[in-house]
């Protein structure tokens, strides 16, 4: 019997205080509909009460940051989910910024409140996605994220392509969320508990049957790995990256793929492994299934699929989607060996991810804006027709391939050292390979922009003040953290402490 | 030794024995002798036009959505009511937000000319438009 009555009140009163981020976003989302709809003659109004919104957020994601469990135990607000959620809200802020710059959305006198507004709310999902331990929420959340990504993927609906990469990911999503939930329904009858920490106890006394329990359990990896587009779940990735608005391919590539690992460490850590003591930060998973390997597959599976496919693509957006699936498959790596080391290294990883795939999508946007094109072959001579912008790009292309002065390599470092010192030398040997092999395509890239096509003579393209100071900042910022990566891994590292 | 499951499972078995065995038999024994007017899809007898795979409009949906936000809103106000006394103060403002929240739900589709049936510009489609099958 749950107790109703003061003290019930009480404590929701107490979790709301823990709850104001994600409160705001909701105020934001509502706010700006209001006034999207009262102020029709302001066309980016709800956009920049979304871009308010945000930066209130951001203040009381840092002002109140109590730590602890809220909601019946469902929420767990710390350290960890905060740095996630710190990703997300910078993503989604550059993402508002850089969107008042996109052509496509604009075209023809289109209606951009709704756009704003689902931003907002799905960054909403994704922060409940980031602090939610149990398995009913988890999924209320990834459908409340899911719901608005979709509609974003299919904003520019009279463009055939965007409607097709919608309907495209709706159908694999609602299929992936549905083996999610079966697999959730086993764990329930198995253990009879949503809750990540009772789950974890009730696996712990070894009484439960493996074969439920491997399936159940991949099933929900299935549901997660969708999210964060791994093999063998990554089919909708490139279908849908080419055709929505670039700015929502950099967002879903970015921000949604953040939430997806938020949960899937918090998932696979919480659930089905335990840390050896407190003193040693190296988790151990339960006898029986070796989720190690089952991760260290996936990991292998996505980056290398990830990488030998973005060799053949001809459209740079598909293949910065086959590069965002092998930067997973890298991310991976770091949960397969479970130690604190592997799971600082993802979070590192991430920030300088967030900062390179950003600035590679923020400049595939401003080129095609001028050409409208995203094919390779119209890359040949950008750089003679807008130097600073391709150099900016050749700064993001070294960054995603992991080369020395860039932010990139740091999280490359910090992730092939953790997998080292856990001995996995042959998951660190294929990820050093795959490295290597998309060093191929990226430089492919810079080539058709800097080497080839030097005879013709185009006109160079013309790009407004605020466009080139962005992509400046983007790219100072890749080498900023590139050789000052030290703050950041002394956050991440206490971020890290909260899991256990 | 059977679960309770087990137990499902058997009545599960029989009860598709069962209308299998009754469909088998009847498919033996009976005759067989069709003709077009047996065979002919019976409404109300009504002779049927065209074929029933035809588009439909797309508000349909849309006043569905709206209806069915209002439903789900009615079954959580239930449970508030039970326990509106002891939780006081606190519960009614929290459903007067929720209240709030679909309702502007609401004034959305109103303002944007969702709920209005009669566009100002009516575009009437042809039955002959509207059906897939037997086009010529």
């Amino acid at each position: 019997m749950i107790d109703i009555g003061a003290n019930f009140v009480s404590e929701l009163y107490k979790s709301l205080g823990m709850f104001i981020p994600e409160t705001v976003l909701v105020v934001t989302f509502v706010v700006a509909i209001i006034m999207d709809l009262i102020f029709r003659k302001y066309k980016n109004i709800a956009a920049f009460t979304v871009l308010a919104g945000f930066f209130v957020t951001g203040y009381t994601l840092f002002a109140c940051n109590s730590s602890g469990y809220a909601f019946s135990q469902t929420i767990a607000i710390n350290p960890f989910s905060q740095f996630f959620k710190f990703i997300i809200l910078l993503t989604s802020i550059i993402i508002v910024i850089i969107s008042f710059l996109s052509k496509e959305l604009y075209a023809e006198n289109r209606k951009v409140g709704e756009y704003y507004s689902m931003i907002a709310g799905m960054t909403f999902g994704m922060f409940l996605i980031c602090s939610s331990t149990n398995l009913i929420l988890i999924y209320l959340a990834l459908e409340t994220m899911s719901l608005s990504s979709y509609v974003l993927a299919g904003y520019t609906k009279e463009v055939k392509r965007s409607s097709e990469a919608s309907l495209k990911y709706v159908i694999f999503g609602a299929i992936s969320s549905g083996i999610m939930i079966y697999g959730i329904s086993i764990i329930f009858g198995l253990t009879g508990s949503f809750d990540l920490l009772a789950i974890n106890a009730k696996i712990a006394t070894g009484n439960l049957s493996i074969a439920p329990l491997l399936v159940s359990g991949i099933m929900i990896l299935a549901g997660i790995g969708y999210k964060i587009s791994a093999a063998p779940f990554h089919f909708w990735t490139p279908d849908v990256y080419e055709g929505a608005p670039i700015t929502i391919t950099a967002y879903l590539s970015v921000a949604s793929k953040a939430a997806g690992f938020a949960v899937l460490i918090r998932f696979v850590l919480l659930a089905f492994a335990t840390p050896i003591s407190q003193t040693q930060p190296v988790w151990q998973v339960f006898a029986g299934i070796d989720w190690k390997l089952v991760l260290a597959i996936l990991s292998v599976l996505t980056m290398t699929l990830g990488n030998l496919s973005a060799i053949w693509q001809t459209n740079i957006k598909r293949l910065l989607a086959y590069s965002s699936i092998a930067h997973a498959g890298y991310m991976l790596m770091g949960l397969v060996i479970m130690t604190s080391a592997g799971v600082l290294a993802i979070l590192v990883y991430f920030f300088m991810y967030m900062l390179m795939n950003l600035g590679a999508f923020y400049i595939v946007m401003l080129i095609a804006n001028k050409t409208g094109s995203e094919e390779m072959d119209d890359y040949i001579g950008i750089g003679y027709r807008a130097p600073i912008l391709a150099g900016c790009m050749v700064v993001f292309l070294l960054s995603l391939t992991g080369i020395p002065p860039t932010a990139g390599f740091i999280g490359k470092l910090y992730l092939f050292m953790a997998v080292i010192d856990a001995r996995w030398i042959w998951l660190a040997v294929i990820g050093v390979l795959n490295s290597v092999v998309s060093l191929f395509y990226y430089v492919k890239v810079m080539r058709n922009m800097f080497i080839r096509g030097t005879d013709k003579t185009e006109e160079p393209l013309q790009f407004s003040r605020v466009s080139i100071v962005i992509a400046l900042i983007l790219a100072g910022a890749n080498i900023y953290f590139g050789l000052w990566f030290e703050p950041i891994v002394r956050w991440v590292n206490e971020c890290v402490k909260s899991l256990f | 030794m059977l679960t309770d499951f087990g137990i499902i499972l058997i009545f599960f078995i029989v009860g598709m024995v069962f209308v299998a065995a009754g469909l088998i038999t009847n498919m033996i024994l009976r005759p067989s002798h069709p003709n077009k007017v047996k065979q002919s899809t019976y409404e109300c007898g009504e002779e049927a036009i065209g074929s029933p795979w035809i588009l439909f409009n797309a508000r349909f949906y849309l006043i569905a959505l709206a209806f069915l936000i209002f439903e789900v809103e009615l079954l959580l106000l239930f449970p508030w009511a039970v326990v509106f006394k002891e939780l006081g103060w606190f519960a009614f403002i929290a459903m007067l937000i929720f209240a709030f929240i679909l309702l502007l739900g609401l004034f959305y589709d109103w303002a944007k000319g969702y709920l209005d049936w009669d566009k100002p510009e009516p575009i009437i489609p042809k039955m002959k438009d509207l059906v897939i099958w037997n086009k010529d």
